[in-house]
């Protein structure tokens, strides 16, 4: 695997040449505060840095907010012809920051796990991904330090650093080196040293630290099923789901058929759906599992910080990139509460 | 293609299943039998999702035991849009099924034991996937109780089968209502842990199993510890509404676990360190 420094302006012409075969995905500017992870059409797109996390992240592209799983057709003579629909665009994910790295990282793992998704890895195979390295947290609701997020690199094909003016490029997987192909990059050999400049130039503490190291969270999280923390934090939630939309490791889904004008041929589908909505762990005989916002509060907590590290054996599922407390209209803060539980300690 | 994706396009596909029979068995449950191309394959307690294209997919358990034949049955309670369609097809017409899914019940857990079946309402429809095979192959089992309770006589479900299993050699049947509602009834009156209380159960020689309302496990587990049985020889098979059957949609999830995965049959003893999976 090679590396190289190269300019901005080489950058944004290899990405443009890039774009005229496959559609290439960077976050642009939509209105004056947010950002879209958008298909780049000119050089001008193209502006690594001063951004914040855009409010859909990247990972939704592998897993959009409606799908559909299959088309049916009903013959005259009773028969039924079902067909999956997979998405096999090529696509490239470009500036994606190593939270964003790690919610695809983890989601990689959701969906290879048991049964295997179709949908979601079909799309992942066809997906290149360019990391974009942080040198400074976004802004003051960030905490991807203290989750081990900042370093994320797993699941890129490239990942781009800025150093000064210039910026290092540096080859992951065979992938990402044939995305490479002809661009004039200027080859270096002290990748590793430059990475440790650029390390040691960030600021220190990086963003909103947790008072506990992350792995010791699904242990402080998992003893606290009875706690005020929770009561406190859900006292003003509306239940409206928008935390669940926004996160980047956020994937529970719901079903649902679509009939065609001929009545006869159809699909079936799969949206977003939120742990937070009130309805969500009901039953058909009516019970619901979890009827309070108290319950349901925890349980996203819980997912984030206990039940997927459990699972798959990783600190956090969390990704410490704020955007559920960024977007939330009652200002609910998901770092808050967990600070909130580590106060009160491990309790046997 | 990365050798970490192995998947199958196929995995949320529904294949057609012809109705070959069904009834009404109560004023909101039917009875349903399907032709299948292959034998499902099912262990006792998995479940299958089922569907009408253009209207929708739900997760029914399986009632019968498992078997080499090309068929299916469940009993389907009319509860929403889509189960209210179902009650509405006859013989010829076709369902889409895909499955079985989740663990279901190991009957080596059974063999050599007595066991005690508490069935609560419709728990009876998936537990008759047990019962089943447990009477097919009655002399690997010491004694049998079934107890079985419903509403009122008139939501009394599989009463041909429970008059067979009684006639069978060492099977106590018990059958309960809440109230008899005025109709005829030839059981007893109580909830389904009244009768625990009589009967002499050998701790050590015990293996439980129960399906029921969400309400009833709590206190059936109440009623067996004071009989000393193991938590660790009671099974419970739990109710969740997945919408995917494979461990994604989240719907099914207790704590750490989709019920569709490591459930929907659990042991006692594994589930109660577990929050949110019995209420």
């Amino acid at each position: 695997m090679k590396a190289y420094m190269t300019t901005l302006n080489e950058i944004q012409e290899w990405m443009i040449k890039l774009s005229s075969k496959m559609p290439v995905f960077f976050p642009k500017r939509a209105g004056e505060v947010s950002f879209k992870f958008e298909q780049i059409e000119n050089k001008a797109d193209i502006q690594f840095g001063a951004y914040e996390p855009t409010i859909i992240p990247p990972v939704k592209k592998l897993m959009p907010a409606e799908e559909d799983l299959m088309t049916y057709k009903k013959g005259d003579d009773g028969s039924v012809d079902i067909q999956a629909v997979l998405d096999r665009e090529a696509r490239v994910l470009a500036g994606v920051r190593p939270c964003d790295l790690k919610a695809i990282f983890m989601m990689d793992k959701v969906f290879r796990d048991g049964v295997a998704d179709p949908y979601y890895l079909t799309r992942r195979e066809q997906t290149l991904i360019i990391g974009y390295a942080c040198s400074n947290p976004c802004d003051e609701t960030c905490f991807c330090s203290s989750v081990e997020s900042l370093n994320h690199t797993e699941g890129a094909d490239l990942m781009i650093y800025q150093i000064g003016a210039e910026y290092l490029v540096e080859e992951l997987t065979e992938k990402g080196h044939n995305m490479i192909g002809d661009a004039p990059f200027f080859e270096i050999q002290d990748a590793a040293a430059k990475k440790i400049g650029f390390q040691v130039k960030r600021p220190e503490p990086f963003g909103r630290m947790f008072d506990a190291p992350v792995e010791t969270l699904p242990e402080t999280v998992f003893s606290h099923w009875k706690s005020e923390v929770w009561d406190k934090h859900v006292e003003r939630c509306f239940s409206c789901g928008t935390c669940n939309l926004v996160c980047p490791t956020c994937y529970c889904f719901d079903v649902k058929d679509d009939v065609n004008l001929d009545v006869a041929s159809g699909n079936r589908k799969r949206t977003w759906d939120a742990c937070m909505l009130p309805g969500f762990a009901s039953v058909a005989g009516g019970h619901n599992f979890r009827p309070d916002p108290a319950g349901r509060q925890r349980h996203r907590v819980k997912k984030k910080f206990e039940y997927l590290p459990m699972r798959f054996g990783h600190g956090s599922s969390c990704t410490g990139c704020g955007r559920c407390g960024r977007q939330c209209t009652a200002g609910i803060d998901i770092f808050d509460m967990v600070q909130d539980l580590i106060a009160q300690g491990v309790s046997v | 293609m990365n050798s970490q994706n192995h998947f199958h396009e196929a995995a949320y596909l529904p294949k057609m299943a012809k109705i070959i029979e069904t009834r009404d068995m109560t004023e909101r449950e039917k009875y349903f039998k399907l032709q299948l191309e292959e034998p499902l394959g099912h262990k006792p307690g998995q479940f299958v999702m089922v569907s009408i294209l253009g209207i929708g997919e739900a997760p029914i358990s399986i009632s019968c035991g498992p078997t080499d034949e090309k068929t299916l049955e469940m009993v389907i309670r009319k509860t929403g849009r889509l189960t209210n369609v179902i009650h509405g097809m006859s013989e010829g017409q076709s369902l889409g099924i895909r499955g079985p899914y989740g663990t279901g019940f190991d009957l080596e857990n059974f063999y050599g034991k007595n066991i005690l079946f508490v069935a609560g309402g419709l728990g009876l429809a998936p537990l008759r996937s047990l019962i089943d095979p447990v009477m097919k192959d009655r002399e690997r089992y010491g004694k049998i109780t079934l107890i079985s309770g419903c509403r009122t006589p008139a939501e009394e479900l599989y009463r041909s089968k429970t008059d067979a299993w009684k006639q069978i050699e060492g099977v106590e049947v018990i059958r309960l209502v809440d109230r008899t509602a005025n109709l005829r009834w030839d059981g007893e009156v109580g909830l389904v842990t009244a009768p625990i209380g009589r009967l002499e159960l050998n701790p050590s020689k015990t293996v439980v199993a129960l399906c029921g309302p969400p309400v009833m496990y709590k206190f059936v587990i109440m009623a067996l510890d004071m009989k000393g049985i193991p938590h660790s020889q009671i099974y419970v098979d739990l109710e969740r509404r997945m919408k995917c059957g494979v461990g994604k949609c989240g719907h099914c999830q207790i704590n750490a676990q989709y019920c569709c995965q490591e459930g929907p049959v659990f042991c006692y003893s594994e589930t109660m360190g577990l929050q949110e999976a019995l209420s």
